[in-house]
C-alpha cells in the first residue's frame, strides 16, 4: 500500500537517521542526476542500511539510483523516473586485509586513493588507475567498469573483483564469487556486477585483488611523425617480451594538456619492475621507437597524473574497437572532430584499443549524434566495437544515444536478467544500455 | 529416460547418421568425466559439426524437455560432463579447428573442441601462446576449459581461463545462437562472457570462442627447491610472495608424491624429499634473474636442501611432465583415492597443512598433496582401500572435514575443477541461501525451462533420475590435477 511522502520521509529516517536524509530543494538540486531531481537523499551507514532502505523502495515502488562520490553520475541515460537517491559514501573502511594474502574487503564507498594509501604502506596496491578516478569510490569504480593505463597489465574491475556484496533491488543481502585468489566454486556474479550501473544490484562491499607495487618504474614518451610510423610502433611493441604496464596513446591536445611539447599521436609507456628490468625494457623500446623513426624521452612517473587534465570536459566519449586499430580511430575521430568543429583530446588505452576522447565546444546533441556518434559507431560496429558517452551535460541527451546500440539477441538475454532481479523498475530504471 | 524413435531421427536429420552414437557400447564410453565415481550414461550421443547443428540440437531438446550434456575431451574431475539424467550428450570434439590466428590483435578464434596445446604449438613460432595451461592441457579442449573456467600452474601470474576469453559463439538452454563479447575488449551492457565461462555447462553450449594470446616471455626460469619438511616449503612459498615476486608458478609436491613421480616417470626430484617447491619465473630476463636471486637465499632461509635450476628445455620440460602427470602415477601407489580441489588463503597454507595431517591420522588414512602453493590451490589426495572394512566411510569423513577446514579459514570449495555434481552438495557450505537463491534465477535467465546440464553446479532435489550409479573411485587411465 502506498505511503504518503511526509510518512515515506519519515520511514527513510527510521532507517538511517534523520539527520541523513535531506530534502531540502537546494542539497536535492545537487543530486540531481541529469536534471532530474530525486525528491529525497539518503545516505546509508550500513550494508543492513541499504537492504533496509531498497526493500522500502520496492513496496513503494520507488526509483532509486545508487551514488557513491557522484563523480560519473553523467554516465548513462536520463532516468526514467527517480525518487531517491542511496548516498553510499558513509560506507568507508578496509574490513578485511591480510597483505601475505594480497586481497582486501572493502566497503563500497571506500574512496580508491584512501585504500592505495592503505595498501602502500605494505607495498601493494590496487592495479586499477580509472581516468580521473582517485578520489572516486571502490563500488563506482566497479558499477562503472572505469579503468585506465594499468588495464593493460592487470585486467580491469572485471579481473580484480573475487568476491561482491550486494543488495538485490527487493532488499536481499547477497554474497557471489570468493575471499580468495582463485575460485569456481558456482557462476562468477561478480561478473555480473561489474559494469552493470547498479541496475542489477547495489555493490556494498568488495573483495579485491591485490599487486605488489614494483620496485621501480619507468616511463617513456615516443613521439612519431606520422599516424602509419605510431601504428607500426605500437604494433612492435605489443609483440615484443617487452611488458610494460601501461601503454597509453595520446593526440596533440592531450599532450599540451600534459606539458608536453609533442605533436600526437604519442606513445606513453610504462614499465615497473626490478630496477635492472627496468632500464633494459626501456633500452629495447628505445631502440624499436627509433627504428621507426621516432623520438623517444624519459619522462617523470608522476606525468600519468596529468593525463587527468587532458580529459577534463564536459563531453568524454568511450570508444573501443580493435587493438590493432586504435591509432586509426583516434584518426578518425580527430577527423569528424575537426569537420565539426570541436577541440578532441584523446588519451587512448592503445593496448587494448580503448579510447577516451573529451570533446569542447559541442552544441547540441543531434551535432554530436549526426557529426561524430554516428559515423563512429557505423564504423566500428563492422568489427564490434562501440562509442559510449561517458559523460555529457543533460541538455544534450535528449537528442543523444548514450550507448549505441546493443545487438538484439544479447540485449534480449540483458532484459531477462534485468527483468529476473528488478522486476519493479527500481534501480536506476531506463539509465542502462538498451534502456534498461 | 526413454527417447522416441522420432526423436532420434529428428537428431539424425540434424548431424546426420554419423554424428549419432546410440548404441550401448558407444554411450558407455561417455558415461563419466575422469571422476570415475560417478556414471550416467547419456541415452544418445550427438556430434555436431557446426554452431547451427549445436543449435538445432538444444531447440529440438528444449521443444522436448530433454536434458543436453554438452562434453569435451571428457578429461574433467567433478561428475560434469556425464549424464546423471540421461539426455543427449553433445559431444564437441568433431569441432576441433583454429578458425583465425589474429596476432595483431592478440587472440585467436577457436572451436570449443580444439586441444589447450594445440593452439599454443600453433601460435609459438610466431611468438605468442595461451596462457591457460591447465595439467590436462594436451588433452582437455579449449570449450571445456571455458565451461569450467580451468586454472594451472600458470595462473598464478596470468589468470584463470576467464581473464583469457574475449567472446564466446554460444547456444544458450533457451535455443539462441549468439556472439558475447568479442575481439574489441568493450561493449555496451552486462558482461554476459563473463558470466558464462565458468558456467559447466548449464548455461550455454560454447560453439567458438575468441581467446587472448601473450607474447612468449624474452626468459624463463625454472627453480627446484628441496625441503625435508613439507611446513617449510608452505612457508618458503609465503616468503615468496611477501617479498612482492609473483612467480609464473609455485607448486609443492610432498613426499609421497615426490616418491611417486620418481619411480613412475623419473623427472628428476630429489629421492627421500620431503617436500619439492617448483618455482617458474618467467619475463624480462633482467627481472627473472634478479627475481631468482632473491629466491635462492629466501629458499635458504627456509631450510632448504637443495636448490637447482633447469639448465636448459629438456630438463625444465622433465620437471614439469613430472608435476602435471602427478595424479596420473600416485594412482598407481594406492587402490583407491579422493581428490580435493579446495582452496584456502595462501597466509594459512602451513595451519591447513598441519590440520589436514591431523584429520588424516584421526581417520588413520594417508593424505598425499600435490598443489598450486602460490594461489593456495590445494589438491590433497585422500588415498584409502576400499576392500578394508570401513575404509570408504572414514575417506569420505576426511574429505567432508577437508573442506570444512578449508571453509573455516576463508577458503573456497573449488579452486579451479569446478563444481559439477561432486560438489555441488558442498555449496550450502560456503554460499547463504540468498547467494545460491540469486544463482538459481541466473542460470534461469540462460535456460528456462531447465535443460542444461541438469543437476549439476548447484545442490538439487533428490531424483536425479535414470542412469545414476556411484560406484568405487577407480583410477582412469590419465588423470591431471
Amino acid at each position: 500500500m502506498a505511503i504518503a511522502a511526509p510518512a515515506l520521509s519519515g520511514a527513510l529516517a527510521d532507517i538511517v537517521g534523520r539527520a541523513h536524509v535531506s530534502t531540502e530543494p537546494a542539497v536535492l538540486d545537487t543530486a540531481s542526476v541529469d536534471g532530474v531531481r530525486p525528491r529525497w537523499i539518503a545516505r546509508a551507514g550500513s550494508a543492513d542500511d541499504v537492504s533496509r532502505l531498497l526493500a522500502l523502495a520496492s513496496s513503494e515502488r520507488l526509483a532509486v539510483a545508487p551514488r557513491g562520490s557522484g563523480s560519473s553520475v553523467a554516465l548513462g541515460n536520463p532516468p526514467r523516473r527517480l525518487d531517491l537517491v542511496l548516498d553510499l559514501s558513509r560506507l568507508v573502511g578496509v574490513t578485511d586485509y591480510v597483505p601475505a594474502d594480497m586481497v582486501a574487503s572493502v566497503e563500497a564507498g571506500t574512496a580508491l586513493d584512501a585504500l592505495q594509501a592503505r595498501l602502500s604502506r605494505e607495498g601493494q596496491r590496487l592495479a586499477l588507475d580509472p581516468v580521473r578516478g582517485r578520489a572516486r569510490t571502490v563500488g563506482g569504480v566497479l558499477a562503472t567498469h572505469a579503468s585506465g593505463p594499468l588495464r593493460f597489465r592487470y585486467g580491469t574491475g572485471r579481473d580484480l573483483l573475487l568476491g561482491v556484496r550486494f543488495v538485490q533491488a527487493d532488499g536481499t543481502i547477497t554474497w557471489g564469487g570468493s575471499r580468495v585468489v582463485k575460485s569456481v566454486t558456482g557462476y562468477d556474479v561478480p561478473k555480473l556486477l561489474v559494469g552493470s550501473l547498479g541496475t542489477l544490484g547495489v555493490i556494498v562491499g568488495a573483495t579485491l585483488r591485490l599487486h605488489p607495487t614494483p620496485p621501480a618504474t619507468g616511463s617513456w614518451l615516443c613521439a612519431f611523425d606520422s599516424a602509419a610510423a605510431t601504428r607500426n610502433a605500437l604494433a612492435v611493441l605489443l609483440a615484443s617480451p617487452i611488458e610494460p604496464e601501461r601503454v597509453a596513446m595520446l593526440n596533440g591536445v592531450a599532450l599540451r594538456a600534459g606539458g608536453w611539447a609533442s605533436e600526437g599521436p604519442a606513445l606513453l609507456v610504462g614499465v615497473g619492475s626490478v630496477e635492472e628490468a627496468v632500464r633494459t625494457q626501456g633500452a629495447a623500446l628505445a631502440d624499436s621507437v627509433r627504428r621507426e623513426g621516432g623520438r623517444i624521452e624519459h619522462v617523470p612517473s608522476a606525468g600519468w597524473a596529468r593525463l587527468d587534465s587532458a580529459l577534463d570536459a564536459p563531453v568524454v566519449v568511450r570508444i573501443a574497437g580493435q587493438v590493432r586499430r586504435a591509432v586509426d580511430w583516434l584518426r578518425r575521430a580527430e577527423d569528424l572532430a575537426s569537420r565539426a568543429r570541436l577541440e578532441m583530446a584523446c588519451v587512448g588505452q592503445a593496448g587494448n584499443g580503448v579510447l577516451h576522447v573529451a570533446l569542447r565546444g559541442v552544441t547540441s546533441g543531434p551535432a554530436l549524434e549526426q557529426g561524430m556518434l554516428g559515423p563512429l559507431r557505423q564504423e566500428l560496429g563492422d568489427e564490434g566495437g562501440s562509442a559510449i558517452v561517458e559523460r555529457a551535460p543533460h541538455e544534450l541527451k535528449a537528442d543523444l544515444d548514450v550507448w549505441g546500440p546493443v545487438p538484439a539477441e544479447s540485449l534480449a538475454i540483458m532484459a531477462r536478467l534485468k527483468r529476473e532481479f528488478d522486476p519493479e523498475g527500481v534501480l536506476n530504471p531506463g539509465r542502462f544500455a538498451g534502456g534498461l | 529416460m526413454e527417447l522416441s524413435a522420432a526423436f532420434l531421427r529428428e537428431l539424425e536429420a540434424i548431424v546426420g547418421a554419423r554424428g549419432v552414437v546410440s548404441s550401448y557400447e558407444g554411450r558407455l564410453t561417455y558415461e563419466a568425466d575422469m571422476h570415475t565415481f560417478y556414471k550416467g550414461a547419456p541415452d544418445v550421443v550427438t556430434l555436431p559439426e557446426t554452431a547451427e547443428q549445436a543449435a538445432e540440437i538444444v531447440r529440438l531438446c528444449r521443444r522436448e524437455r530433454v536434458p543436453v550434456v554438452p562434453r569435451g575431451s571428457g578429461t574433467g574431475l567433478i561428475g560434469g560432463a556425464m549424464a546423471p539424467a540421461g539426455g543427449v550428450m553433445v559431444g564437441m570434439n568433431r569441432m576441433n579447428r583454429i578458425l583465425e590466428l589474429d596476432f595483431a590483435n592478440r587472440c585467436a578464434v577457436v572451436q570449443p573442441g580444439l586441444i589447450n596445446l594445440w593452439l599454443s604449438q600453433a601460435t609459438r613460432e610466431h611468438g605468442y601462446y595461451f596462457a591457460p595451461d591447465p595439467s590436462s592441457q594436451m588433452v582437455s579442449s579449449i570449450g571445456g576449459n571455458c565451461s569450467t573456467n580451468a586454472g594451472g600452474p600458470h595462473c598464478l601470474k596470468y589468470g584463470i581461463t576467464v581473464n583469457h576469453v574475449l567472446g564466446l559463439q554460444v547456444v544458450t538452454g533457451a535455443g539462441e545462437l549468439l556472439w558475447l563479447g568479442g575481439k574489441a575488449h568493450e561493449r555496451p551492457g552486462y558482461d554476459l562472457t563473463g558470466v558464462v565461462v565458468g558456467g559447466e555447462g548449464t548455461l550455454v553450449l560454447v560453439t567458438a570462442a575468441i581467446v587472448r594470446l601473450l607474447p612468449v616471455p624474452e626468459g624463463v626460469k625454472t627453480l627446484l627447491a628441496s625441503f625435508s619438511a613439507l611446513d617449510d616449503a608452505s612457508e618458503a612459498v609465503s616468503a615468496i610472495v611477501a617479498a612482492g615476486i609473483i612467480p609464473s608458478a609455485l607448486e609443492i609436491i610432498d613426499e609421497f608424491f615426490v616418491r611417486a613421480i620418481e619411480e613412475g616417470i623419473g623427472a628428476g626430484y630429489p629421492k627421500g624429499a620431503g617436500a619439492v617447491l617448483l618455482i617458474e619465473l618467467d619475463g624480462p630476463t633482467g627481472e627473472i634473474e634478479a627475481q631468482a636471486a632473491r629466491i635462492v637465499p629466501i629458499c635458504r632461509d627456509h631450510a632448504a636442501l637443495e636448490i637447482r635450476v633447469a639448465q636448459n628445455e629438456a630438463e625444465r620440460a622433465l620437471l614439469w611432465k613430472g608435476r602435471k602427470e602427478a595424479a596420473g602415477v600416485a594412482g598407481r601407489m594406492t587402490t583407491n583415492w579422493l581428490l580435493q580441489d579446495a582452496v584456502v588463503p595462501r597466509s594459512k597454507l602451513p595451519e591447513i597443512m598441519r590440520r589436514m595431517q591431523a584429520i588424516g591420522a584421526r581417520h588413520g588414512l594417508r593424505i598425499a598433496n600435490v598443489f598450486h602453493a602460490g594461489d593456495g590451490n590445494l589438491h590433497p589426495m585422500i588415498l584409502y582401500d576400499e576392500r578394508a572394512p570401513g575404509e570408504t566411510e572414514r575417506a569420505k569423513r576426511t574429505n567432508e572435514e577437508l573442506l570444512a577446514a578449508c571453509l573455516e579459514l576463508g577458503g573456497s570449495v573449488t579452486g579451479e575443477h569446478g563444481v559439477g555434481l561432486d560438489k555441488a552438495p558442498n555449496m550450502p557450505a560456503q554460499f547463504a541461501e540468498a547467494d545460491l537463491n540469486f544463482m538459481a534465477r541466473l542460470r534461469r535467465c540462460f535456460d528456462p525451462d531447465g535443460i542444461m546440464n541438469p543437476g549439476k553446479l548447484l545442490p538439487s532435489h533428490p531424483a536425479c533420475g535414470e542412469g545414476f550409479r556411484p560406484s568405487a573411485s577407480r583410477l582412469p587411465a590419465g588423470a591431471w590435477v
